[in-house]
């Protein structure tokens, strides 16, 4: 749809919530790929499409966004996929998993889109300068 | 009674009294007079002497009796059997002279001077015999008829000392076998005291011994909710108490001296501590699983770790283990003791609560997280913007679903403080930037509850350890409780100075107080001031228990001043990490 534009896959199991991440992704100036609402279908939807960036819930039912962040990181040639967890995140010790997994960094739950598309556009503009 | 005074009593060969020694004489004497006074051959021929005879043995008697009641006159006694000599004489004489029949009762006296220790009494016999026989003669009653008197005076002198030579002899080995005896019985006395002073410090030692080792048995057999476990430095098995047999399910008979403790642990586990602790694969560590596990405790320090037994049908067992070290009087190591508890029971409810933490924490925060971002959405809307009114009910929205939020957060907080999963993230920060920052935040809401808000901060740094977020919240709460106990037109005054190596930070209100009784209820959970229910200020209770929560985890203290209708004053100390530094400013 944009061209150019880095490609997204969003995956939540909560609709809603994934409707206001692909609001933010878009707003961001990034091309929505694909909004799934499992971690199999996130898996699927990733290898379909080999996005630039993969925005996926932690807590999902099947895989779980940790779960499909160690599979992606276990494909050499999806290692330039840059994942980002999205999470109600409680714990130390649970954000220091997704990192080891292999995550880039975590969007915690409530965000304000605002923020997030924000955020989104920083990275975006950040990956381009290093281009 | 010793064999010594046995032989006293009834041998009396030892120290006869006087009293007994004088006895035959005594006794003999008497018979003599009584036959003298009832035969009608016999007659007194010279009443003089006779009676000079009889007091001499009444004297003598007196005497030995005397002499036996107080032994310090033993060394004069022999004066007796002479006076006894010198009696006998008399009465002799007193009874016919040369022709009395009780001559021969001089011989009792003599023997009893014979019978003394040294040999030269045997003369002082002979002599004192010679003169009581030559009587007659000496005191003049009758002239030397014969040569037989004379002889008589010699010869029987000599018999009689050849006899008391005889009886000193006897009496002298006599002696030399009752000292030989005495010396054996006292040696054997002393031997055998010996020995039943021995037999008896060892009954001591062993009822003593047998309490110690019922104690500690009954000590280990208490301890059932543990396993203590003891070894040799090999790792030999050599305790095993009720708790191990029913936390490995092994009898203790079938442990002890058979079973090497390692052998109840997870292999990979003991493989993996010995890699931490840098062993050589089986080479210079005998056995590096057990040498893995005791590693802490054989250089001097218990240990207290997380491993995983095996128990003896193959099924695990979380426990935490201590061990220490078993010396010897010597402090040399002997062996090891393990003493472990069940922690299976703690992880599960641990990992539970984490489980419902994270669950409590997706479940509530994901409805709030759409309720939040559409709002914002619609706030944002630039194509349909919203009317004033309109945006005002947002806002209240917005308020509420923030208001849920931290409730959701201070919920969570509160069951993940003293969990495994509450944390500090913890290093060297600045105070100032974080109070003023929550100082800063609550503006707004003093400015709408028309609270004056005071900020005293000095030009100084004040550097801590700790956790900025955890610390922002505590304040936020501190403030925010202020001003919300604080009626308009109050003031909030929030100061921090460093003292010493603390760094004191204060929020003091003018608000409604807390009554006196309550102060120490105050930081438990759920807990609300009456004094707050009555003015209906919102709220559950958690702000302060997690406040204190916070303060304790950063080492601080966490303390209260209040005064109902004058204010409240909390007070925030916690350690600095550097000393006070001097201002920068002045």
């Amino acid at each position: 749809m944009m061209e150019g534009a880095l490609r997204v896959v969003v995956a939540d199991d909560d609709p809603d919530i994934r409707t206001l991440v692909s609001i933010a992704v878009r707003r961001a100036g990034l091309d929505l790929v694909a909004d799934v609402g499992t971690g199999d279908a996130a898996l699927a939807a990733i290898r379909e499409h080999l996005p630039n960036i993969a925005i996926l819930d932690v807590s999902m039912p099947g895989m779980t966004g940790l779960e499909v962040t160690a599979a992606l990181r276990a494909q050499p040639e999806l290692s330039d996929i840059r994942i980002f967890l999205l999470s109600a995140g409680v714990t130390d010790a649970a954000r220091q998993a997704g990192i080891d997994a292999g995550a880039e960094d975590y969007f915690f739950k409530p965000f304000s889109p605002r923020e997030l598309a924000a955020k989104l556009a920083d990275i975006v503009s950040s990956s381009k300068a290093a281009e | 009674m010793t064999l010594r005074d046995l032989l006293n009593k009834f041998v009396l060969v030892d120290t006869p009294s006087p009293l007994l020694k004088q006895a035959p004489t005594t006794v003999a004497f008497f018979a003599a007079l009584v036959l003298t006074f009832t035969v009608p051959s016999l007659s007194f021929t010279n009443w003089g002497a006779a009676l000079g005879g009889i007091w001499g043995i009444i004297i003598a008697t007196a005497l030995a009796t005397i002499f036996t009641w107080s032994p310090k006159f033993e060394r004069v006694a022999l004066i007796i059997p002479c006076i006894d000599l010198l009696a006998i004489g008399f009465f002799r004489l007193g009874t016919g002279g040369a022709t009395s029949l009780f001559s021969a009762l001089i011989i009792l006296p003599v023997i009893w001077i014979a019978v003394q220790p040294q040999r030269r009494y045997i003369i002082l016999a002979a002599i004192g015999t010679s003169i009581a026989l030559m009587m007659p003669f000496i005191m003049g009653f009758t002239p030397l008829e014969s040569a037989n008197d004379v002889i008589r005076g010699i010869f029987t002198p000599i018999v009689f000392a050849t006899a008391a030579g005889i009886v000193n002899e006897m009496s002298r080995q006599g002696r030399v076998q009752v000292a030989a005896i005495r010396a054996l019985a006292e040696e054997r006395d002393l031997m055998l005291r010996g020995a039943v002073d021995y037999t008896n410090r060892l009954r001591e030692n062993e009822e003593r011994l047998q309490a110690a080792d019922r104690l500690t048995r009954s000590v280990l057999d208490a301890v059932t909710e543990q396993s203590v476990i003891g070894t040799d430095v090999t790792g030999l098995v050599d305790v095993w108490n009720p708790g191990a047999e029913r936390m490995l399910g092994l009898s203790a008979p079938d442990a002890q001296g058979k079973r090497y403790v390692h052998e109840f642990h997870d292999i990979d586990e003991l493989l993996a501590r010995s890699k931490e602790l840098n062993y050589p694969p089986g080479e210079t560590v005998l056995n590096p699983g057990f040498s893995a596990l005791v590693e802490s405790a054989r250089l001097g320090q218990p240990e207290v770790r997380q491993w995983t037994y095996i128990r003896a049908d193959g099924t695990t067992l979380s426990v935490e283990v201590a061990v220490t070290r078993r010396v010897d009087e010597n402090l040399r190591t002997v062996g090891y003791i393990f003493v472990a508890t069940d922690v299976t029971q703690a992880l599960e409810v641990s990992r539970l609560k984490d489980e419902f933490v994270g669950l409590i924490s997706h479940e509530l925060r994901t409805p709030l997280s759409s309720i939040l971002g559409y709002l914002e959405l619609m706030r944002d809307d630039e194509e349909n913007p919203l009317s004033d009114e309109q945006l005002q009910y947002l806002g209240v929205a917005e308020r509420n679903a923030h208001r849920l939020l931290r409730l959701v957060g201070d919920l969570l907080f509160t069951a993940q403080v003293g969990s495994s999963s509450f944390s500090l993230d913890a290093s060297d920060m600045e105070v100032a930037p974080v109070l003023r920052a929550s100082v800063e935040s609550a503006g707004p809401t003093a400015a709408a509850a028309g609270v004056e808000l005071h900020i005293d901060i000095p030009p100084q740094i004040s550097m801590i350890n700790g956790d900025p977020v955890r610390l922002g919240q505590a304040c936020d709460n501190l403030i925010s409780n202020a001003i919300k106990f604080t009626p308009r037109g109050g003031t909030v005054t929030v100061s921090m100075k460093n003292v010493k190596d603390q760094v004191i930070i204060s929020i003091t209100d003018t608000g409604m107080g807390i009554p006196a009784d309550e102060l120490d209820q105050l930081f438990a959970r759920f807990f609300r001031a009456s004094t707050a229910t009555r003015a209906a200020v919102p709220g559950v209770g958690l702000g302060l228990s997690i406040t204190k929560a916070i303060v304790t985890a950063h080492k601080g203290e966490l303390d209260v001043a209040s005064e109902v209708g004058i204010g409240t004053a909390f007070i925030v100390r916690l350690p600095l990490s550097r000393p006070a530094q001097s201002p920068l400013v002045e």
